[in-house]
């Protein structure tokens, strides 16, 4: 198996592996007969306001397929998406996403302020996140060495972010042009997946690069920072539970 | 394999009397005063989409919550019900094609198409039918969407949508009109 796959699955391991949602260009019944083979079924398809790009979101995804979905995901043929468990995770992931309907990949001096305060507060509570680039803004994922509750996740996220987004009223910006989302939501199980590191992005086609300190990674790096953010950054339950506490008796 | 998609919300369903004559309570958890939740529904009953440059607002996930409420308040066509099972044991595959934001409203759709007796093969969400039959090779499209009415003759779909009020002054370039579902089934294979 190829390395990288390995590390993503190792990186992902806590979220559910048999449900994914699948971005491609690939559509047609006879490739959604060969996508639907070994007991996967389709929960529903979409295709894109303009173009011909598709996501499908699978159920019953088998261990061998999940594995030919992420050699493609790394192929940059195809994204995998995964979900979040129901109760408890291991990991979690505040998405940032320009709030404007248009121009909305620009990317917008509110959001550089908000991923660079919220980097901080989370790694000054012992929470460091590996900051990824999306379309529209960056997954900031915390990786746990055990599941944890899905409200206490919510909860800290919710906090932290308030936090971030205080520091942003402060620099004189307005967070309504930043949308927050945390992940897992308690709410809404089961709705929304994130898109996995390691592939382009679906519509323009840029690797999901990692940000540091000094700016964008290139993909080689990107890898090397992923591979090292899983051996060292790992967050501690008791590291996790610390800076729970320490939000609480704060906000 | 004969391959039809169906739309849901004023095609199947009710929907968009749904939303007109629905008397709805405003919850708590909208956060919103008597005064902004009227002023809402009447922006909503008329059509009014959010005017300003953000993407997510209060006024979006107000229209997002009164969807999902009708989602599950429409009444299903019982000439659309019967035509959907006539399909079935005709042999057609049967795609749902819809404008619903799918990724949350996925099990609800699916819950009340089997409430509703409503068989199908797959569900899909496309904002462009038009483009997604054409890039799936499906013939025929039955939807009340003007777009389709209008754009449908460029992509060689047969259209077929039911007849309402909205349809009157429209100048129609493709579809045919029906006010019966039943009177579909002269115009595709059997």
């Amino acid at each position: 198996m190829d390395s990288r796959v390995t590390l993503l699955k190792e990186f992902y391991g806590g979220l559910p592996a048999d449900r994914v949602k699948v971005e491609t260009y690939e559509h047609g019944f006879p490739f959604l007969d060969q996508l639907l083979m070994s007991g996967v079924a389709l929960e529903y398809g979409e295709i894109a306001a303009a173009g011909l790009l598709h996501k499908f979101k699978l159920s019953g995804v088998t261990e061998e397929a999940m594995d030919a979905l992420l050699l493609s995901h790394i192929g940059k043929t195809r994204n995998v998406c995964l979900y979040f468990g129901e109760k408890v995770n291991s990991l979690f992931c505040y998405n940032l996403d320009n709030n404007h309907k248009t121009n909305n990949t620009e990317l917008i001096p509110e959001m550089q302020c908000t991923v660079t305060l919220l980097r901080d507060i989370l790694i000054g509570l012992g929470c460091e996140p590996l900051v990824i680039a999306s379309g529209r803004g960056y997954h900031l994922w915390c990786r746990l060495e055990a599941p944890v509750d899905n409200q206490q996740l919510y909860e800290f996220m919710l906090r932290t972010m308030a936090r971030a987004f205080l520091g942003l009223h402060q620099q004189g910006y307005d967070h309504n042009k930043i949308k927050a989302n945390f992940y897992p939501d308690p709410r809404a199980h089961n709705t929304v997946s994130l898109r996995l590191f390691g592939s382009d992005h679906a519509k323009n086609k840029v690797f999901s690069r990692i940000l540091s300190r000094d700016g964008l990674l290139d993909e080689d790096a990107s890898w090397n920072a992923f591979e090292h953010h899983l051996r060292e950054k790992t967050i501690s339950i008791v590291a996790f539970h610390d800076a729970y506490a320490s939000l609480l008796a704060s906000i | 394999m004969k391959t039809i998609a169906v739309d849901l919300d004023d095609t199947l369903s009710n929907f968009t009397e749904t939303i007109q004559r629905t008397q709805f309570p405003n919850p708590e958890q909208y956060g919103l005063s008597s005064e902004v939740f009227g002023r809402y529904i009447a922006m909503l009953r008329g059509g009014v989409s959010d005017a300003g440059d953000l993407l997510s607002t209060e006024y979006s996930y107000f229209c997002y919550k009164i969807h999902s409420e009708c989602y599950k308040l429409a009444t299903a066509r019982p000439d659309g019900v019967e035509f959907m099972q006539w399909l079935r044991a005709n042999g057609w595959r049967i795609v749902i094609c819809t404008h619903r934001d799918l990724r949350r409203s996925n099990e609800g759709t699916r819950q009340w198409l089997r409430d509703n007796g409503i068989p199908f093969d797959f569900l899909f969400l496309a904002l462009n039918k038009l483009d997604f039959c054409k890039a799936w090779e499906i013939q025929y499209l039955v939807d009340d969407h003007l777009f389709n009415l209008l754009h449908g003759d460029r992509y060689d779909i047969d259209i077929f949508y039911p007849i309402m009020s909205k349809h009157a002054t429209f100048e129609k370039r493709a579809g045919r009109g029906f006010h019966d579902f039943g009177e579909i089934k002269q115009w595709i294979p059997g």
